[in-house]
């Protein structure tokens, strides 16, 4: 269970963005319109099959920290987030509250492109259904608090937006999204051993595409938890309150 | 390290400095303020106010001297004792009035629902939003906002509110109504600390700091500040430039 005073924010989050009707239809919308422009891409369904995992992956995080940093950017932009910071309300209370409240949106996100991957676009997959979504559970939960702590460091949405090529961007190429890792000189692949979506891409790979469960991708989970969990304290770190604004 | 004993002063602040970036905001500024009073912040923009303001709330911490609340360094622990009106409104947009205050009441943990209603009802009756309170407040002007965000500030009932230019953009009659809002918190034994640059709303604090970069230049109430400049009819204003110009 989530503390009280985390579930109170989340629960405003939620009941915000629900309030929102133009963001919440192009919530949905958006990775409709991504995933049928990739589908019409992909006339050759051995190629997409292989792709999917990395695709999901890669979607999951870029659409999650978008959301999740853009959202939690207008929180500081518009001084709710300092009047938060002067209540009794733990950092800790903060970041979890927030946490959950836009991984609910991040979620309904993954679900659908992962529903219309597998449903519309006809992708084959080993592997359960069930597995897949729960990777990707830990995946969004890794974008949500990156989009939270990375959103600490910009002071606009111009600025946030400029965190994309910094930040996702070169996770696609560098993560064995595109091309093998193997290809790549060794300074990068260490380079992709510190980044997220190696492990999300390498373990949805192994359930997809070879039908391993989540016993036999327990060290990408692990991993990933462990960003989840790092990143976490580190946003939890910025919001202090001696150093607000 | 103990936490020093309560003296009675809703705020003191002991030789007090803080900079952005090398540029004092706040410099080796010491102030006291007792409870049950309405204290003006009277000064220019730049003057540091804000800054102060902020020290008082805990979200800046001094690089030097000391600050105490009702006795306490701002901390998460003393954050129940102070209603925050910051400058911005600082409210959630698509929420309406009522969701708004609400949620501050919960953060706040006034946790008995029936006491929270009550509450909350109360904080926007006192603004006068109660006929827009199921509005969200992206439909309100304004002054409503400032309303609602002041409805947010004291829907817990704190001794101690810190309000940041809780004036600015009102119109007059808006302006008017806050200060009998205001006045009716003092008669309740509320400290407040408001903020601003306007000497109309100087002449209606008990008493007034004039700060200008980042420092405390005179303080004491209306009357002793505009008889120091040694003429009888002397306004607040002129009172603000006396000051000034024996510190230049």
């Amino acid at each position: 269970m989530i503390p009280s005073q985390a579930s109170i924010i989340a629960g405003r989050v939620i009941r915000q963005l629900i309030r929102d009707r133009r963001t919440i239809v192009l919530i949905v919308v958006v990775p409709l319109v991504v995933m049928t422009l990739i589908g019409l891409s992909f006339p050759e369904g051995n190629v997409l099959n292989y792709i999917a995992p990395a695709l999901l992956a890669t979607l999951a995080l870029f659409f999650s920290f978008l959301l999740t940093g853009i959202s939690f950017l207008r929180e500081r932009s518009q001084g709710t987030m300092e009047r938060l910071m002067a209540s009794p309300v733990s950092r800790l209370d903060i970041v979890v509250g927030y946490l959950f409240g836009f991984f609910i949106f991040a979620l309904t996100q993954t679900l659908i492109i992962l529903l219309f991957t597998i449903y519309v676009l006809g992708v084959h997959y080993y592997g359960d259904l069930w597995q897949i979504f729960v990777f990707q559970v830990v995946v969004i939960t890794v974008a949500v608090n990156l989009g939270i702590f990375i959103s600490t460091f910009a002071r606009n949405e111009f600025q946030m937006v400029q965190f994309i090529p910094l930040i996702i961007l070169p996770q696609v190429f560098l993560c064995g999204v595109i091309w093998p890792m193997e290809q790549m000189p060794d300074y990068l692949q260490w380079l992709s051993a510190i980044l997220p979506l190696t492990y999300a891409v390498d373990g949805l790979r192994n359930i997809m595409l070879t039908g391993k469960s989540l016993l036999d991708v327990g060290f990408e989970l692990s991993v990933l938890i462990s960003f989840a969990l790092i990143i976490s304290i580190l946003a939890a770190i910025t919001l202090r309150r001696g150093t607000a604004g | 390290m103990a936490e020093k004993e309560f003296t009675g002063l809703a705020a003191e602040v002991n030789e007090v400095s803080f900079s952005y970036n090398n540029i004092k905001a706040v410099d080796e500024l010491s102030l006291q303020v007792p409870t049950g009073i309405s204290f003006g912040l009277l000064g220019p923009n730049g003057a540091g106010k804000t800054t102060l303001i902020r020290l008082l709330v805990g979200l800046l911490r001094p690089r030097a001297g000391s600050v105490q609340i009702l006795g306490q360094t701002p901390s998460r622990k003393t954050a129940h004792l102070i209603g925050y009106m910051p400058q911005l409104h600082s409210l959630y947009a698509e929420l309406s009035v009522m969701q708004n205050v609400d949620f501050f009441a919960r953060i706040y943990r006034l946790t008995n629902r029936h006491e929270r209603a009550q509450q909350v009802e109360e904080a926007i009756k006192l603004v006068n939003m109660w006929q827009r309170r199921q509005d969200p407040v992206l439909k309100l002007s304004g002054g409503m906002r400032q309303r609602v965000s002041l409805a947010c500030a004291i829907v817990h009932n704190p001794p101690l509110l810190l309000l940041d230019e809780p004036t600015v953009g009102l119109d007059p009659e808006l302006r008017v109504t806050f200060w009998e809002h205001f006045a009716s918190l003092t008669k309740q034994g509320v400290t407040l600390i408001i903020s601003s640059h306007t000497m109309d709303d100087a002449a209606h604090c008990d008493r007034l700091a004039f700060m200008r970069n980042g420092k405390v230049i005179a303080q004491g109430t209306p009357v002793e500040l505009r008889q120091a400049t040694g003429q009888p009819e002397a306004s607040l204003e002129d009172a603000f430039l006396y000051f000034i110009h024996r510190e230049d």
